[in-house]
């Protein structure tokens, strides 16, 4: 059983072995670095190209290229984020989550990657879940222009409470950036239309008046500064801000406004610097229209009341004192009418018992 | 410096007479063929991407397999004949038929012709090449140290796992191919050798490449029980797709060995350019395509694309293989299956999607299917998807999809692919069913009763008297500690001319008078021992007669087997009488 060659040999070949493993070992690291290298380029080649691709927005030959990226070079951050954008593009939104969900796995603090996860659940309807994904983005880490890319994903998320409604989350978002908007005009534009979204129509009648500070001919800016007026009830400004608008741009829509705050003005008893004759007619008009659009829905008392109140002869002496008891018990009628019923929000009759019950 | 030299040299020495050679050796294997294999998939992988690169035209991907494969196919026929195929059937062709011998020309000419060939595209796989470049590395090595044919076939299977492990990077399952496919023995005494030459040869590979698996799944696992029924679908369609496979490759192989002689150097063209034609079309079905197979593991599938690319791909592979070009079926069966595996797994997640996962786990699943049903080895190939994957969760329906292909592949093509493969070359190797035939022949069933024993106190003289006109040629001797050796006649008689009135014991080499010698060498056989292993022990100890001893006492002598016996139970001889029952054993 013994070896039947000589030592020498035996020893020889040992050697021969140890330098085949040697050289073997040297060439095997040089093909590796080799491929290393040439795979890197090919890697990074398809990613651009995929890049590309999804910036045309054709998203399933970008998911190819990207995939084909990955394949090459896994585990690179960049490939993952580009391929889940595309898959986010293409619909595939389980696939899409899936990918983001590796990345966030490994850096849950990556930005770009909390983001696009966000945008995924808003796709997929889980609103909530999204606006949390958002402000993880918004306090995660951006490979470059950190301060812009968080902005604009406080922007994303603003458009997307403003989709929502979500006035107070809407509002604290604004106020969170509102040093940080930029001091473009469409931005400062946007900014003062949101916050009239939200619900903060002063602070969106400053941001306006600012504007026309710089831009006294901006019709936008007027446009807006009305519509904050409106908000506030200040119809008579309003209807001045819109006059201007359509000074400015006679195509403008604020003609449909301006004839709301025109009619709402016309109707208004509270209106200081009214003649005693000109309250009462109003107050008088403004019951009789309140009736006819309550009637329906309303107790018999209150409408008999009304009705009483409406045939009653009045005496140039009682005007004021009846002007104010029409107005009170039209206030009375609207408020006891049931829910639903009555005339639009947008209603002239609307609008002035709203400002007269403040 | 001279010393320390000639301690070296000493230790050497010591080592080429020890046990522990075949250890050292499988660590230096395995080293060395791990980094060949490596040498070889890089070397592979860096051709293919010069012959196509980036944005090369479509006509490259026709031109190249057939200028490739007329290239290859020539190198085969003039210098390298025994490279050509996959290397499977080879390396056990050596192992059986040929001591072991692999030529170091076979070795270069696999490396580089089937480097070459798989770099043009041919669809074929580089794992059966590995293999036999591995065994063959460990089969030069081996000669060239002067060993003698039964180590050099010891390390054969050694140079196996190394490559298998370092292609695959799977070390376990490269230690149950190597002994359930080139061995056809999962209890075969090189189980040491071939793990520390597997594991040696994987950490060269992480070493070198660093630790990254064949393929990136995410974690798939069981969406409902129900899905065990897809599963089983997936089997039933794994294994007729492997049996279409193997059938359409054996056909096609058939038939090409039935051309003329003269066009063996020109057939492989056909393989280059069938692929070429359909790769003009199809660029997945081109190379190995581990590439797409990851794709579709990670759920990109597409049932109408998958479908081709699973039927386009068993006629590429088989095409190039059936032509003469060098490159193996492990890496297609996984292409294959994976296929097969997503194109089940898309239509029952469309149907059923509450209940199934999604393709990715179809694929996983019919990697193994395929493996199983083409390869036949059902449990190499439940390990080695484990170890390709990492994902444990899988198992089970992997376990029964595999089942059912390799039931089904057996059903419908009993013979396997390797073994067909070497009958159309006219080899006829060992199966692993004729080897458990020869073991199911055991002691017990030519065993017979023992003879009188002969006392170790007794005089030789005496003893020979004893034994004269007895019918053995060899006697057990026994005393009250059991059995102690046994003598042969001719022993008894050349010792009792000259010391007629010396002890049996001390005739056995008994050092204290009392006490039978050491029981390690006392020469024996079990009744359930095979009767192969009964005539090794034979010839090994120079007995025609062995003592049949208790498992449980190795002293107790339960009878005897004669060579005549022996022969008579392989119907060469008409056996002795007197022969034991072998359920009076069992009792006993």
């Amino acid at each position: 059983m013994l070896p039947s060659a000589t030592g020498g040999q035996f020893l020889r070949t040992l050697s021969l072995v140890a330098l085949a493993i040697a050289v073997t070992f040297a060439v095997d690291t040089f093909l590796a670095k080799m491929e290393q290298s040439e795979t890197r380029v090919e890697a990074a080649r398809l990613y651009a190209q995929g890049r590309q691709l999804l910036a045309q927005g054709r998203y399933a030959e970008a998911a190819d290229s990207l995939q084909d990226a990955l394949t090459i070079q896994r585990n690179n951050r960049d490939y993952e984020l580009a391929l889940a954008q595309a898959q986010l593009g293409q619909g595939q939104l389980a696939d899409a989550a899936a990918t983001l969900d590796r990345l966030l796995t490994a850096d849950s603090t990556n930005g770009p990657a909390n983001l696009n996860m966000a945008r995924v659940l808003v796709k997929q309807g889980k609103t909530s879940q999204a606006i949390s994904y958002y402000h993880r983005a918004v306090y995660g880490s951006w490979p470059d222009d950190a301060t812009g890319s968080r902005l604009n994903t406080r922007f994303e998320l603003i458009d997307l409470l403003a989709q929502q409604n979500s006035k107070e989350e809407l509002l604290g978002e604004l106020l969170a950036v509102e040093d940080q908007f930029p001091h473009d005009l469409p931005t400062r534009l946007r900014m003062g239309q949101l916050f009239l979204q939200a619900g903060s129509a002063s602070r969106a009648a400053v941001v306006f008046q600012q504007i026309l500070k710089e831009h006294p001919e901006n019709a936008a800016a007027y446009s807006g500064l009305g519509e904050s007026e409106f908000a506030q009830a200040d119809y008579r400004a309003a209807a001045n801000d819109f006059s201007l608008v359509l000074r400015l741009n006679p195509q403008d829509h604020a003609a449909a406004r301006l004839d709301l705050c025109e009619r709402v003005l016309a109707l208004d008893p509270t209106r200081r610097g009214l003649d005693p004759a000109e309250r009462f007619r109003r107050s008088h008009a403004l019951l009789e229209m309140t009736l006819n659009a309550v009637q329906p829905c309303s107790s018999s008392e209150l409408v008999d009341q009304a009705r009483k109140a409406l045939d009653a002869k009045v005496t140039s002496a009682r005007r004021d004192a009846r002007a104010e008891a029409d107005l009170d018990l039209a206030e009375e009628l609207w408020q006891a009418r049931a829910p639903g019923c009555g005339v639009p929000p947008q209603d002239p009759l609307v609008l002035v018992l709203t400002r007269a019950a403040k | 410096m001279r010393r320390w030299a000639a301690k070296i040299r000493e230790r050497l020495e010591e080592l080429r007479g020890s046990d522990q050679l075949l250890l050292v050796l499988s660590l230096v294997i395995g080293a060395l063929v791990g980094l060949v294999v490596v040498a070889f998939i890089l070397l592979t992988g860096r051709l293919a991407a010069r012959m196509y690169p980036a944005g090369g035209s479509g006509w490259r991907r026709v031109l190249v397999p057939v200028l490739g494969s007329l290239s290859t196919g020539y190198l085969l026929w003039r210098y390298f004949p025994f490279a050509r195929g996959s290397g499977i059937p080879q390396t056990k062709f050596a192992l059986f038929v040929n001591d072991g011998r692999i030529s170091i020309r076979t070795v270069f000419g696999k490396f580089f012709c089937c480097s070459a060939s798989l770099a043009t595209g041919i669809a074929l796989g580089r794992e059966g090449p590995s293999v036999q470049v591995g065994a063959g590395i460990a089969s030069v090595v081996a000669r060239n140290l002067g060993l003698n044919a039964r180590q050099v076939k010891a390390l054969v299977p050694v140079g196996c796992a190394a490559a298998l492990a370092a292609a695959f990077n799977t070390p376990i399952a490269a230690v149950l191919f190597s002994l359930e496919e080139i061995m056809g023995d999962l209890h075969a005494s090189v189980l040491g050798s071939v793990v520390l030459s597997s594991a040696t040869s994987w950490m060269v590979l992480h070493l070198v490449l660093g630790d990254d698996p064949l393929f990136h799944v995410p974690g798939y696992q069981l969406v409902h029980p129900a899905e065990f029924g897809v599963y089983a679908v997936l089997g039933i369609i794994g294994g007729l797709g492997s049996v279409a496979f193997v059938k359409l490759l054996l056909g096609l192989r058939a038939w090409f060995l039935r051309q003329a002689k003269s066009t063996v150097w020109a057939q492989p063209i056909a393989g280059g350019a069938a692929v070429g034609i359909m790769g003009f079309f199809v660029p997945e079905v081109m190379g190995v395509g581990y590439n797409n197979v990851d794709k579709v593991l990670n759920g990109n599938a597409v049932l109408k694309m998958v479908v081709i690319f699973a039927v386009l791909k068993i006629i590429a592979t088989a095409v190039c293989y059936a032509s003469g070009n060098a490159g193996g079926i492990f890496g297609p069966a996984l292409f294959i299956g994976a296929m097969m595996g997503a194109s089940v797994g898309s239509v029952a997640h469309t149907l059923f999607p509450h209940y199934t996962a999604g393709p990715g786990a179809y694929a996983l699943v019919g990697m193994g299917t395929a493996f199983a049903g083409i390869v036949r080895t059902p449990l190499t190939s439940v390990i080695m998807i484990f170890e390709v994957t990492r994902d444990y969760n899988i198992i089970v329906p992997l376990m029964i999809s595999n089942l059912i292909a390799f039931f089904i592949s057996y059903r419908l093509q009993h013979e396997p692919i390797y073994e067909a493969l070497a009958h159309q070359d006219g080899v006829h190797l060992p199966t692993a069913q004729s080897r458990a035939g020869d073991e199911r022949i055991q002691v017990r069933q030519a065993m017979r009763a023992a003879p009188p024993v002969l006392h170790p106190d007794e005089e030789i003289g005496m003893a020979l008297n004893q034994v004269r006109d007895g019918l053995f040629d060899a006697w057990p001797v026994a005393g009250k500690e059991g059995l102690w050796g046994m003598v042969k006649s001719a022993d008894l008689e050349r010792a009792a001319a000259t010391v007629p009135h010396e002890t049996l014991a001390k005739m056995l080499g008994s050092q204290d008078p009392g006490a039978p010698p050491d029981a390690e060498q006392l020469p024996h056989v079990h009744p359930d021992h095979s009767l192969s292993l009964a005539l090794e022990r034979m010839g090994a100890t120079g007995l025609n007669a062995l003592p049949v001893v208790s498992r449980g006492n190795v002293r107790e002598l339960m009878g005897i087997v004669l060579l005549g016996d022996i022969l008579g139970a392989y119907g060469l001889g008409k056996p002795g009488t007197g022969k034991i029952d072998a359920e009076e054993v069992d009792k006993e």
